[in-house]
């Protein structure tokens, strides 16, 4: 099973970059690859099973699932539905950790799933790259570094 | 019961880190507050439930075991056996993970413990000031990298 991890420091307090990502609709107010999203049947975007579905800026559409979201250990746990890529089973987790010495916070963003072996290499790439080393960048920059 | 939970980045490669930290019985090489140590009953210090005695720089003595040791995970766990400083159920675990954006270390370094009360913010402080961040600084001048967190603001 092929696995995606990419991790970064944020310079901010994980308070501060948690309270900027928790939003399970708010991909687009942070991530520069998402253009809109929407939350189905009105659900809040923090009941979990809630699905959003969005539009990358090449108009790719996806629809993802909430499966765990936790303010405590600040992280979440998602699905995707529906994608043009060629993968299935696939479930990420986009996690945080304060770093105590400096105030900074520990980002860590994991996904597993299945696909033909002649596109692991691809996908895995394409995925650790730009989506989320991508939203990583975004958030250093908007907290300054 | 105290819990301490501290945490830093390393400016070096997580395979380089570990390579330090594994050795449960090389934390008299680094760490200035201990002075020697040794791993009872002449077994390696990677065989789980090993022993280390050792003595800090004042000369009073601790035994702590090994009670996990993982390689894939980056990680282990100890916890006091003896001690002439009032810890009590005293259990440590130290994990590592890769900062791939920069190739670094995040150092994860937690534990709880019992104490007689009114020693509860002495005993935090020494745990998590002296031996967790001054263990963090000591590895750093260890492995001959620049004094702060590379995570610092």
């Amino acid at each position: 099973m092929p696995r995606v991890f990419t991790s970064s420091v944020i310079p901010a307090p994980a308070a501060k970059v948690w309270e900027r990502i928790r939003d399970f609709n708010g991909l687009p107010r942070w991530h520069p690859r998402i253009r809109e999203s929407r939350i189905e049947n009105g659900e809040p975007s923090d009941k979990v099973g809630c699905i959003r579905d969005f539009n990358l800026q090449n108009g790719d559409r996806i629809r993802e699932k909430l499966l765990g979201l936790s303010d405590y250990d600040m992280f979440c746990t998602y699905a995707i539905l529906e994608s043009p890529m060629a993968l299935t089973d696939y479930v990420a987790t986009l996690r945080l950790t304060p770093i105590t010495d400096g105030d900074a916070t520990f980002a860590e963003w994991t996904a597993e799933f299945e696909c033909e072996p002649e596109h692991a290499d691809d996908l895995v790439n394409g995925i650790g790259t730009n989506v989320f080393q991508g939203g990583f960048d975004a958030l250093k920059r908007h907290f300054g570094r | 019961m105290v819990r301490i939970v501290k945490s830093t980045i390393i400016a070096a490669p997580v395979e380089a880190v570990w390579e330090v930290l594994r050795d449960f019985n090389g934390h008299d090489q680094w760490h200035p507050a201990v002075a020697d140590s040794q791993i009872e009953r002449g077994w390696t210090s990677d065989r789980l439930g090993c022993v280390r005695r050792f003595h800090l720089a004042d000369g009073s003595e601790l035994r702590e075991q090994l009670l996990t040791l993982s390689d894939i995970d980056m990680a282990f766990s100890y916890c006091l056996l003896d001690t002439p400083i009032p810890l009590l159920n005293y259990v440590a675990h130290v994990r590592l993970v890769p900062v791939t954006d920069g190739d670094m270390t995040f150092w994860h370094w937690q534990c709880r413990f019992d104490t007689p009360a009114g020693r509860e913010e002495e005993l935090a402080k020494t745990v998590g000031e002296e031996i967790y961040d001054g263990g963090f600084r000591a590895v750093r001048a260890f492995m001959g990298l620049s004094p702060t967190s590379a995570g610092a603001q």
